[in-house]
């Protein structure tokens, strides 16, 4: 059943193309999103066989939770993005809605995949869309982040390429389950490992691979920025993990802690100084990767569900930011923070739960993770909290000069379409329940960490 | 065996180095495509074998198949590449002339208004 909605997505992109429906698209990712979460509801781990191939000879694809989890984040946001454009995108929109189908398409199949080639294959399958999606505009600064993100983009797939060509080289197979029986620890396996590692890296942006994203963000349309800061990032944090999982490294603790850490305060710091809404945004978004990847390098159960759970609220919380500053570049079509000044209590209301969440006060859902992160890095080591904290005040910072948009008296009362308040209502309306009932989300979130900690289970199911 | 492995990793190295290093958008492009390359020989050199024959079973060769055939798993990662790599050179591309349109030079030293 699985297998259907990554078609599903492919041929409605094409068929976008043809009829230039928006309701095409919209269908598709909703159709996709309800499969995803019956999945996640009703079964335990599912693979789907490609031609009738047992595994490790054919293709498998193998959902178990932890990838479900990760793909019902990935098709509900893309499910709200193409609700939010219908309205946001005047001109060539069946071509933006194409890529967006072939961008989920990929982003799906990175998630869902249980062979390390068809990974490669999918993964490049939502670089290109991406690149493609990023020089959207085709003014100055789109092609300008498009050619950025493709050189570096693709140098980064081909350290993936490398990387799975040697692990074939040495085990003579490709599929993940067999490659976590065949695997050993010595410096041919480790090089292979590490070249992966980096491609991946270099695809959720963690410093020093991080200079593509800001340049790529202010390109690109709001929309697509959406998926960027959320989706895609999530996908390369999934990858590492996976990785991680097949070469029995989830204790791989030091070097994720440390790049963890700079990517934090880095990425913050950098936010506090930029001037352009767009930029300030993506380094947000660098600056919570930091925490994830801290959190899951700490190696312990509890660091695993941390980084989860802020994975989750990551989405939440930055697809709610774009989503509601997108309404206001929608309005004055300026994107300087010291030139936009705008009067709109819906979107002031949904901007500041925003911030809040993303500073981790409570009663919104960044605390909670917020919360899980610091005590989980409490037990490995308490400087690592007190640097968190102290990051997150400085989010507050630069919240608070986001924020300052709203409240300047000259500023002009702009009417926002329904299209695209109800995806920044929905995203609202999630954040604070969420932030009032935190174990809905450790619903999500502890399947996920169980499926990923049980390999052995993974194992069987998928070599029978 | 031996000289495939290092032709590559050679290859690679200038792969690496045309991307990083050169100025010119067309150079770091064709630089891309020798680093994918270089990876498409190691794959290929990975599934070689002395004196092997074709992957293909006929009613001759069944009984020497399995000792004599090459691995053809690695040339079908090495086509599958080949699609991948061409549309992003070809995306590359498209995108290179866009730049050209609008800054009117491909020095990347120039292009680059976005800082910070």
């Amino acid at each position: 059943m699985l297998e259907y909605t990554v078609f599903l997505l492919i041929i409605s992109a094409f068929l976008m193309l043809a009829f230039k429906k928006d309701l095409i698209a919209i269908f598709s990712t909703a159709a996709s999103f309800i499969i995803i979460c019956m999945a996640f509801l009703f079964k335990n781990i599912e693979t789907v066989r490609f031609g009738g191939w047992a595994p490790p000879l054919g293709i498998v694809w193998v959902a178990d939770k932890f990838g479900l989890f990760i793909a019902i984040l990935i098709t509900g946001v893309s499910f709200l993005v193409a609700l939010y454009s219908t309205k946001y995108i005047k001109e060539k929109k069946h071509r933006f809605y194409a890529l967006l189908c072939l961008l989920t398409a990929g982003l799906l199949g990175v998630s869902l995949t249980g062979d390390i080639f068809n990974m490669y294959v999918f993964f490049e399958i939502m670089s290109i869309s991406s690149y493609a999606i990023v020089s959207f505009f085709l003014d100055k600064d789109a092609i300008e982040g498009a050619l950025k993100y493709l050189i570096i983009g693709s140098l980064s797939s081909s350290f993936i390429l490398i990387g799975i060509a040697l692990l074939y080289g040495l085990t003579g197979t490709l599929n993940m389950a067999d490659l976590v029986i065949k695997i050993s620890h010595t410096p041919p396996y480790l090089t292979a490992f590490g070249l992966i590692l980096i491609g991946f890296a270099f695809k959720s942006a963690i410093i020093p691979f991080h200079a593509w994203k800001p340049d790529a963000i202010q390109g690109t349309p709001i929309p697509a920025g959406i998926i960027f800061t959320t989706a895609s990032v999530t996908i390369g944090i999934y990858g590492i993990t996976r990785i991680m999982f097949i070469f029995n490294l989830l204790t791989l603790t030091t070097a994720f802690i440390f790049f963890g850490v700079v990517t934090m305060i880095i990425g913050a710091i950098l936010a506090l100084i930029q001037i352009n809404v767009k930029r300030m945004l993506a380094y947000s978004c660098i600056s919570q990767v930091g925490y994830i990847t801290m959190a899951i390098g700490l190696g312990t159960r509890s660091g695993l569900i941390s980084g989860f759970y802020h994975i989750l609220n990551n989405i939440l919380i930055e697809a709610l930011l774009f989503a509601s500053i997108g309404c206001v570049i929608y309005a004055t079509k300026e994107t300087s923070l010291d030139k936009i000044s705008v009067k709109n209590n819906t979107l002031l209301i949904a901007t500041s739960i925003g911030i809040l969440s993303l500073a981790g006060v409570p009663l919104f859902n960044g605390f909670v993770s917020k919360w899980l992160i610091y005590t989980a890095s409490l037990e490995v080591n308490p400087s690592l909290t007190v640097i968190a904290v102290v990051i997150s005040a400085i989010t507050l910072a630069y919240g608070v000069k986001i924020i300052s948009i709203f409240f300047n008296p000259s500023g002009k009362t702009i009417k926002i379409p329904k299209a695209m308040l109800v995806p920044v209502v929905v995203l609202a309306f999630l954040c604070i329940l969420i932030g009032i009932f935190p174990h809905i989300g450790l619903s999500l979130v502890e399947p996920a960490v169980n499926a990923l900690l049980n390999q052995n289970h993974y194992l069987t199911t998928v070599l029978g | 065996m031996l000289i495939t492995l290092i032709t590559s990793l050679v290859l690679g190295i200038i792969g690496v180095f045309c991307v990083v290093v050169k100025k010119n958008l067309i150079k770091k492009i064709v630089g891309l495509s020798i680093l994918t390359n270089s990876v498409h020989l190691l794959l290929i050199s990975i599934g070689f074998r002395p004196q092997g024959i074709a992957p293909i079973i006929t009613r001759s060769n069944q009984i020497i198949f399995a000792s004599k055939a090459v691995d053809p798993l690695p040339q079908a990662l090495v086509l599958t590449s080949i699609v991948i790599q061409l549309s992003v050179t070809a995306l590359a591309l498209g995108i290179t002339v866009m730049a050209f349109r609008h800054f009117k030079t491909l020095d990347t030293d120039k292009i680059n208004k976005l800082r910070g």
